[in-house]
């Protein structure tokens, strides 16, 4: 199975979502923060946008700085920084075994804000134990049953997750 | 919430720019997309592949009927959700006749809930009847108790058929209009006039829960209490079940006891009755009106409209069929 940046960007956040979209079953898509997702995709960095696509990984945002390769992932908001820091930090993983070297940055439009992120020995660890457990989680027949988080609160799934009664 | 649009009148639908745009020989009207979830049709609406390429696009099912009322069939768009693993389950839970009769029972016991609930919100609220009202009720606990035994669907939808024959008979008691007398269930084409309103709103219920499952990974093609034969939607109908006692029922009921349908609102034909395009308007408004009613939700912890139950109610059935957590139906307080 490959795994992407969603993956590991849910990972972080709620296994049960990566089990989902493992199988391929994605969030309600009429949800609101999804349409606005989409917008600030739509309509942020037109100047310099291309999105691309490196194997399994696709990114947000290319450019390259005093000869550099800086790659952007762009998100609705930093409440879910650890998240968000580790997905780029798959991406620059990624690279890195391409042989390419690049920098990361976090871009927050909507609060007029970026991050930068770098590559470290400890984090390469993290992400190796994220991708081995993400495999896991994705063979088991039937998914984690979910869990009562703070993340549930703006999540597209919550309704799936707590229709019952 | 997307918002379900009605066309009675006859002319043209087209895609125009990037919106909707109706055109009739009285107005012209832009209507924005973004903001449909789904077309009832029952005018002599033209529409052309361009338009049926763009709602396709936009994910929107269009729902014909023709001029009588009946239900014509449905534009279904090409799925846009797909998951393999969902239909695979799907499918297993057919096919295996033990899972396949667990969840026609659900759905045969989920129903009579909902009749009986009904039954008892009208029981102190009918003028004469009370008794035998209670009486019914009281008979009606036992109705759901063959299920358990019941080894085939055919038993299953012989318990589901019984129970609905009493809860029918309460309905001269809850109604008490000597213009709209039960008589008896008669359909395609409906005898009378109460009848005629059953079978309009059913056919709505049931392309409603057909525009909800459009918006899930669940294939519509596979019921479980309705027979599949893989190329007539039946999901649809198990999960109307559910819904047709509070959502249709209580719609007749309040419709007919409140005056706001009377005999004027029917056409008579020669081998049958039918709801005039006035009686079609106002049950539709009205029904409309009660399904973005909100309801306060005891697990999800805010208000959905009873719209949106049917989609929570398809979540819940997904969720059984991927073994992460048992069906339970809906069961309506009030």
């Amino acid at each position: 199975m490959d795994v992407t940046g969603t993956h590991i960007w849910y990972y972080f956040i709620c296994k049960r979502e990566v089990w989902l979209i493992a199988h391929n079953i994605a969030a309600d898509q009429d949800d609101e923060n999804m349409d606005i997702g989409r917008f600030i995709n739509e309509q942020t960095y037109q100047r310099n946008k291309q999105e691309v696509l490196i194997g399994n990984i696709k990114v947000d945002r290319v450019r390259r700085e005093d000869g550099q390769l800086v790659i952007g992932e762009v998100k609705k908001s930093s409440r879910y920084l650890e998240s968000s820091r580790y997905q780029l930090l798959y991406y620059l993983q990624t690279l890195k075994k391409m042989g390419i070297v690049a920098r990361g940055e976090l871009l927050f439009p909507e609060e007029k804000r970026r991050e930068t992120v770098e590559l470290t020995s400890e984090a390469e660890r993290q992400l190796d134990r994220a991708v081995e457990e993400i495999r896991i989680i994705a063979r088991h027949p039937v998914p984690p049953l979910p869990e009562k988080i703070s993340f549930c609160r703006n999540c597209a799934y919550r309704e799936y997750c707590w229709a019952e009664g | 919430m997307k918002k379900t649009l009605y066309i009675f009148k006859s002319g043209e639908l087209r895609r125009k720019d990037n919106s909707l745009y109706f055109e009739s020989e009285e107005r012209k009207k832009y209507i924005p997309i973004e903001d449909t979830n789904d077309i009832y049709i029952f005018g002599e609406v033209d529409v052309s592949k361009r338009f049926l390429e763009f709602v396709s696009q936009k994910e929107v099912c269009l729902h014909y009927f023709n001029h009588y009322g009946y239900y014509v069939g449905s534009f279904y768009p090409r799925e846009h959700q797909n998951a393999g693993h969902v239909v695979m389950k799907q499918a297993e839970h057919y096919i295996d006749s033990d899972k396949r009769m667990t969840l026609a029972r659900k759905f045969v016991h989920g129903s009579i809930g909902q009749m009986s609930q009904v039954l008892k919100y009208y029981t102190g609220r009918v003028g004469s009847g009370t008794g035998v009202l209670t009486q019914l009720l009281a008979q009606f606990k036992d109705t759901a108790k063959p299920l358990a035994d019941a080894g085939s669907i055919e038993e299953i939808m012989a318990v589901e058929g019984h129970a609905r024959e009493k809860y029918y008979s309460a309905f001269d008691y809850i109604i008490g209009n000597p213009d709209f007398p039960f008589e008896k269930r008669s359909k395609r084409p409906p005898l009378n006039r109460l009848n005629a309103l059953i079978s309009f709103g059913n056919s709505i219920c049931y392309t409603m829960v057909l525009s909800e499952v459009y918006k899930t990974y669940l294939d519509p093609r596979i019921g479980y209490l309705h027979s599949t034969n893989f190329r007539r939607f039946s999901l649809n109908l198990d999960v109307a079940e559910i819904f047709k006692p509070i959502v249709v029922d209580r719609l007749i009921f309040t419709l007919i006891n409140k005056k706001m349908l009377t005999k004027k609102d029917f056409d008579k034909h020669i081998d049958g009755i039918t709801l005039s395009e006035s009686g079609k308007k106002t049950f539709i408004s009205e029904l409309d009106k009660r399904m973005q009613t909100t309801v306060n939700h005891r697990h999800l912890g805010k208000s959905v409209s009873y719209r949106r139950m049917i989609r929570l109610e398809l979540y819940k059935i997904q969720k059984h069929i991927l073994g992460e957590k048992e069906y339970v139906p809906y069961q309506s307080l009030w």
